[in-house]
């Protein structure tokens, strides 16, 4: 299986990688990790530039074909597993690392701990409403902690305006709409404001402040890792 | 005039806009839930799609029918043509009557008449009040007024009647009813839109809450302004398009008012012989409008199906924050961006936010007709870029993408 961690995972947070490795590595997960790893195509596709989003998805579907590939990032799976079939013709057999470790945590092949925080899930839209992938995220949030949710969830989830281009073009935009999340969350009893697409989680993190942030913001990854070592 | 066109809306009036739709999207909510509401939007669904497939065909039998029934009918390739046409029809006039028309708003009818000193009474209480202010702009296609609190509108009528008008909703109906009645009762010329128009009867269809469609109907001549995306094929056809329509806009399932015009008033009680304008229009005057509808169909097909219930800027979260701003005049949000390619040009689009939408796809979810709003934007975005229309921001970060496979390169 390819770790597939996207650019904003490669090169920001490195913190995301570190966690996901770790787990896989508990759970025995034969893995590896592309040294020349590269754009999946998805900020060229979103914001006009269709030959180059051609050009770089051709290069690393080559690279991916007939393995596994887990990715961290939610645009980094929809443009995987749909944009690749609709432009390139190929199905690549991508798997998020939600249903992963939701996978992981209902064989018992990982004993992640209770944890004493409430927790909300921003559902990105990538993975939600763009792949329909609501449930293992909060399957895995369930288990390792109290999710208590906002009013607009799943389909109805409000979007965090980093996507389509818009935190690089306009962020004055994009962090008026990632307020208006943080808004929600902290409308709820959450401890903790949990995503699962390196773009949302960068977006709120910024709009939640820092360094006092008004609700802590974390990457699914990153929160199962602390349930499954608490205390070990 | 170019500077209302482009003045953001304030902190203020975004905070009523969206308290507003907060209280409508409740409202509708168990609505749109509904089996029955389900079936309907199936059965419109494919009558706009059987509509917007056989739009030519549509179009001839339109014009037809309308003629047989004694209706003038005009068709207009784009606004030019349609705002003479309606100037040759109301020179000799100081004022006209006027509904809420989306579609005249799209042809600048108001500003258009007012350089010809013809005043226009807007009779909607919502635009009434929208063209006391300064701005002139709506948030909404069915409540144009969503974004303006209660205190500043009854000071935009203080100011604009010179005496007291209490911040109290019943009073700041009773003033601008009075003000429209009184002004109505100088005009011979009522001009509408119509929600939907079926070519196989030649009948026109008018929705409306307060009354105003009936009367401004009534006045000696009617001049009806419709885009020809509002043609569908029967009668029944049309009141299924506009009762869905009522229910994603409103959260109600009918209307108080709905209205079918098919022909001018008239009468053969006195030996059969047939006599026009009895109570109502004595002469009714369709403008059948294209103005980039053909060129949006051929090019971005679905967003043709549109009924223009305005439930995409409910909930699009980039319209929550920006408002009208995201848009094109009176075609709003998302969908209205696209609309301008085609209704206005390439720049015009740019600049109403073809590259500010998130592609988050909320819309597409909350609409009817489930209309493909990010992927159109999607299309239209590497139209622009291939016409080296861009943000230079996506330009750079694609250059660092393709040449070392990471936005974050230098």
């Amino acid at each position: 299986m390819i770790y597939f961690r996207g650019c904003t995972v490669r090169e920001k947070l490195p913190h995301i990688e570190m966690a996901t490795r770790q787990i896989l590595k508990m759970a025995n997960i034969d893995h590896h990790i592309l040294d020349d790893e590269e754009c999946c195509g998805s900020f060229l596709l979103r914001t006009g530039f269709a030959d180059d989003a051609r050009e770089v998805m051709a290069k690393t579907a080559e690279k991916l074909k007939g393995e596994k590939v887990l990715v961290s990032c939610a645009g980094c799976y929809n443009t995987l597993k749909n944009d690749y079939k609709e432009f390139l013709g190929v199905d690549l057999d991508v798997i998020h690392i939600s249903m992963l470790f939701e996978n992981l945590i209902k064989e018992g092949v990982i004993k992640p701990d209770k944890l004493p925080v409430n927790v909300s899930y921003h559902d990105p839209c990538h993975l939600g409403r763009h792949s329909g992938e609501y449930d293992s995220p909060r399957g895995i949030l369930r288990s390792i902690a109290t999710l208590v949710e906002m009013e607009n969830i799943k389909e109805n989830a409000r979007c965090c305006g980093a996507g389509g281009g818009v935190k690089s073009a306009y962020p004055e935009i994009a962090n008026k709409l990632a307020q208006k999340r943080i808004d929600d969350a902290l409308e709820t009893d959450a401890d903790i404001l949990v995503t699962s697409c390196s773009f949302c989680l960068v977006n709120l993190q910024e709009a939640s402040g820092n360094p006092k942030p008004k609700i802590k913001v974390m990457d699914l990854s990153e929160i199962l890792l602390w349930a499954l070592t608490r205390g070990k | 005039m170019v500077k209302n066109m482009t003045t953001p809306m304030d902190e203020s009036e975004i905070q009523a806009m969206n308290k507003s739709f907060k209280i409508l999207n409740k409202r509708r909510k168990k609505l749109l839930d509904n089996e029955k509401t389900r079936k309907l939007k199936e059965r419109v669904r494919q009558i706009r799609e059987y509509s917007i497939s056989h739009l030519e065909e549509l179009k001839v039998e339109a014009v037809e029918k309308l003629q047989s029934n004694g209706v003038e009918v005009i068709y207009a390739e784009d606004s030019n043509e349609a705002l003479k046409a309606i100037y040759s029809l109301v020179k000799f006039e100081n004022t006209v009557a006027k509904s809420k028309s989306n579609t005249a708003s799209e042809i600048g009818l108001s500003d258009f008449l007012q350089t010809k000193d013809i005043q226009v009474v807007e009779t909607d209480l919502g635009d009434r009040i929208v063209q006391f202010t300064d701005k002139k702009k709506s948030s909404h296609p069915i409540g144009p007024a969503a974004h303006l609190s209660m205190e500043e509108i009854a000071r935009v009528l203080r100011e604009k009647f010179k005496r007291e008008v209490k911040s109290d909703p019943q009073e700041i109906l009773n003033a601008v009813k009075e003000d429209v009645m009184d002004e109505l009762s100088h005009c011979n010329v009522g001009i509408t839109g119509a929600n939907s128009l079926a070519a196989q009867d030649g009948s026109l269809v008018m929705v409306h809450n307060e009354g105003n469609i009936s009367m401004v109907s009534l006045l000696d001549t009617h001049i009806v302004i419709v885009g020809i995306d509002k043609l569908v094929g029967t009668l029944e056809e049309a009141i299924s398009v506009v009762k869905l329509e009522t229910i994603y806009a409103t959260g109600k399932t009918s209307p108080a008012y709905m209205n079918v015009v098919s022909s001018p008033s008239k009468t053969a009680d006195i030996e059969q012989i047939l006599l026009m304008g009895m109570y109502g229009a004595s002469r009714v005057v369709v403008i059948l409008l294209d103005n980039g509808r053909s060129k949006t169909l051929k090019n971005s097909r679905e967003s043709l199906l549109c009924i223009g219930c305005g439930s995409c800027i409910v909930t699009c979260p980039v319209y929550d924050v920006m408002g009208y701003e995201f848009g094109y005049g009176r075609h709003l949000g998302g969908r209205g961006v696209v609309f301008s390619r085609y209704l206005r040009d390439k720049e015009v689009c740019f600049k109403s936010g073809l590259f500010t939408c998130t592609l988050c796809g909320q819309c597409t979810l909350d609409c009817p007709m489930e209309i493909p709003t990010n992927q159109l934007i999607e299309e239209l975005r590497r139209e622009m870029v291939e016409a080296g229309i861009l943000k230079e921001k996506h330009g750079e970060t694609a250059r660092k993408i393709k040449k070392n496979g990471s936005p974050y390169s230098q």
